[in-house]
């Protein structure tokens, strides 16, 4: 096992760390084209953060001793396995998708998410720029 | 509605953000130029906030106080009355058509409470006794089970193959998503809306979908019924 610890905290999931291997991130559901991913980019994609006690989120930790492969790489399977996230794999696209983490309620942690989605033009709006005010989050849609 | 809402509580220091669950952005594009909002007004083409904060049919809403905690989860929004309960049935109403209505009539009202908590919480905040602590939030929250992790990830891997063209293969993720995760009605109609609504309609709500997915939006609501169809704000 190698320990590792991120001393930051994931400032937004509107960008990932490793494009190349995260082709989409939303929250626990990843898109990616391959299985090797650094810590980094899980944590960006997922809120999971690797310490040296195991998988972090919130007040939340996981034990996961083979998180990481002999280079150091996390090994997305095991920890995928031991957060119950569903990793999928589409053969013919050659994509994995990888859900959130389950086997709890929807919310592991009352802190929100960093959220940054664009306008209808395309602008993107960070949700931590409300801090400070009190936010009615409402989801709706055309259909 | 929402900005009538925001107008009323932005003095108080409550902004409405509203977020369209919408592949097609230009689907959302004309409600919004509608509405004219003044408030942060946003689109979700990938639903990440479906397993970011636990949405699973609209409108839905969660709470956040002023540090960025939730203190509601993810809950059934209705304001006002309910349109559809408050409609008088018919013997000339097609026997389809009575039957929905009826089935909304079981629908608990839970508008305009649920419009009074908002309120409550504008003025009061953290005093508010709808307003949960964190843990209330997470305990609040619905289940996540490992097959709802599986609907999510077919469902990603639906958009992926509906964004490279292919959308043969993102009905058969759909399908999957549908089938694991059934009371997600946003991963349903979504999927359903690209087969039911012409291109550049505004939508069709009911979705009957029955040579693609066998089924039609009637259909599954009636099947839940009415009662079943939201998460109930517990107030």
């Amino acid at each position: 096992m190698v320990d590792r610890t991120l001393d930051h905290q994931p400032q937004t999931i509107g960008r990932p760390t490793s494009p190349e291997t995260l082709l989409a991130w939303n929250s626990g559901t990843m898109l990616l084209d391959s299985l090797d991913l650094t810590a980094d980019a899980f944590a960006d994609a997922t809120g999971w953060i690797a310490k040296p006690e195991g998988m972090c989120k919130g007040d939340v930790c996981v034990p996961v001793p083979t998180a990481f492969d002999a280079d150091g790489m996390l090994d997305v399977t095991a920890v995928a396995e031991r957060l119950g996230m569903a990793l999928v794999a589409d053969d013919e696209a050659g994509v994995w998708a990888l859900g959130p983490d389950s086997g709890g309620r929807a919310l592991t942690t009352a802190t929100v998410p960093p959220i940054e989605l664009p306008d209808i033009d395309g602008n993107p709006f960070n949700l931590a720029a409300m801090h400070g005010r009190k936010v009615l989050l409402v989801a709706w849609a055309s259909w | 509605m929402w900005q009538a809402l925001h107008e009323e509580l932005e003095p108080l220091g409550l902004s409405v953000v509203t977020v369209a669950l919408d592949l097609d952005p230009d689907k959302a594009r004309p409600w919004i130029e509608r509405a004219a909002p003044t408030h942060p007004s946003l689109v979700d083409s990938d639903h990440r906030i479906d397993e970011l904060l636990g949405i699973s049919n609209v409108p839905m809403a969660v709470w956040i106080d002023e540090t960025g905690t939730l203190v509601r989860p993810a809950e059934g929004a209705s304001i006002q009355p309910s349109p559809f309960a408050a409609m008088e049935i018919t013997d000339e109403m097609p026997d389809r058509l009575q039957a929905v209505l009826r089935e909304f009539k079981q629908m608990p009202e839970t508008g305009p409470a649920y419009r009074a908590a908002i309120v409550d919480w504008a003025n009061r905040g953290a005093d508010s006794p709808y307003a949960m602590s964190p843990d209330e939030v997470v305990a609040a929250s619905q289940p996540r089970s490992a097959d709802h992790s599986r609907a999510a990830a077919c469902f990603e891997l639906g958009v992926a193959a509906e964004r490279r063209g292919d959308h043969p293969a993102a009905m058969a993720w759909w399908k999957q998503a549908h089938a694991l995760f059934p009371e997600n009605w946003t991963y349903k109609r979504q999927a359903w809306t690209l087969e039911s609504t012409p291109d550049g309609a505004d939508s069709d709500r009911a979705q009957e979908v029955q040579d693609s997915y066998g089924t039609s939006w009637s259909d599954e609501f009636l099947a839940t019924g009415g009662a079943n169809y939201t998460v109930l704000p517990k107030l």
